[in-house]
């Protein structure tokens, strides 16, 4: 139980410093994704706005300035997953007591 | 690592996705009979803190960056088929929920995160321990190995899918060189991490680290 504990929390600590990574360093030195960088010198169309379904987008949420957007983003994605695993764990538990 | 939509052509995404689901559902079927709480827990957890350290993008001068990837660490700690499962879920929620990745890239992205990085780092690891004994040692040499080459092998993969895709114009002499360099240089960070935590684990809960197991 202390292993979730620690391993939950440092996921937190993550997404709370992760905007400094990935927004404020990003913009310093004019990151943009590798493959990207790629595509556009050979003038290969990245398709991802164009085809998107989603309004997190790169992980920004509408109307959020970046740094925000993207710890909400973060705490949205573990809580997903989270919720995924809740799903599992009561399937999990059904399966066993109707076993039992 | 991410690959974006437009970058595989129908034949190499159909592949990558056929490739992708035949070996998703080999490891439901060898770790559905195990599955209990703990198990279940480890997965979820594990998932929630390798989608949040691979937001921890690194940026280097001159526009490119390193993050995190860590499916060999998933499978060392949960062995190959927990690990897949693992890594599937970061990938799968990065792709459908941010779009960070290309659905019609799905299949790709899987196969280099969750299956080639997982296996890589889980046969160097498991056959280090197996031949060096669990020594701290051995442990922390394997894992920053295992993470170094499967993240260098998931790069050569990756650079495979898109040089053979007609969608991309450089072919595989090109791509494949470019994307295994780089990803074996920045792959050395992906072995100390993956070192680091796997120590950190071995000393704290051994019992934790399923690819020492049997």
């Amino acid at each position: 139980m202390l292993f979730f504990k620690k391993a939950l929390v440092a996921a937190i600590l993550l997404v709370l410093v992760s905007p400094l990574f990935g927004v404020v360093l990003a913009d310093l030195v004019g990151y943009h994704e590798p493959l990207d960088l790629a595509a556009e010198a050979i003038g290969l169309e990245d398709l991802t706005e164009s085809l998107n379904w989603t309004p997190l987008l790169d992980y920004s949420v509408p109307g959020l300035p970046a740094e925000v957007g993207y710890i909400v983003a973060g705490f949205v994605g573990i809580a997903i997953i989270l919720g995924i695993g809740l799903l599992a764990l009561k399937a999990v538990g059904e399966q066993r007591s109707q076993r039992a | 690592m991410h690959i974006p939509d437009g970058f595989l052509d129908i034949a190499t995404a159909a592949i990558t996705y056929l490739l992708s689901l035949g070996y998703g559902g080999y490891a439901l079927s060898k770790v559905k009979r195990t599955f209990n709480p703990d198990t279940v827990s480890l997965v979820t957890v594990l998932a929630a803190a390798i989608f949040a350290a691979q937001m921890l993008n690194w940026p280097l001068p001159g526009g490119t960056s390193l993050h995190f990837v860590g499916g060999a660490l998933a499978a060392i700690l949960l062995g190959p088929w927990l690990g897949f499962l693992t890594m599937f879920l970061v990938v799968f929620i990065q792709c459908v929920v941010f779009h960070d990745g290309g659905i019609t890239a799905l299949g790709a992205n899987v196969l280099n995160m969750a299956i080639i990085d997982c296996l890589v780092g889980y046969l160097i690891y498991r056959s280090a321990v197996k031949l060096f004994g669990r020594r701290d040692s051995v442990r922390s040499i394997a894992a920053f190995l295992g993470g170094w080459f499967g993240i260098t092998i998931a790069g050569l993969a990756c650079g495979l899918e898109i040089g053979y895709s007609p969608a991309f114009p450089y072919g595989v002499t090109v791509t494949v060189p470019i994307m295994t360099g780089w990803h074996a240089v920045l792959g050395v960070i992906e072995g100390v991490i993956t070192s680091v935590v796997v120590l950190y684990v071995a000393r704290r809960s051994p019992h934790l680290i399923m690819s020492e197991a049997g």
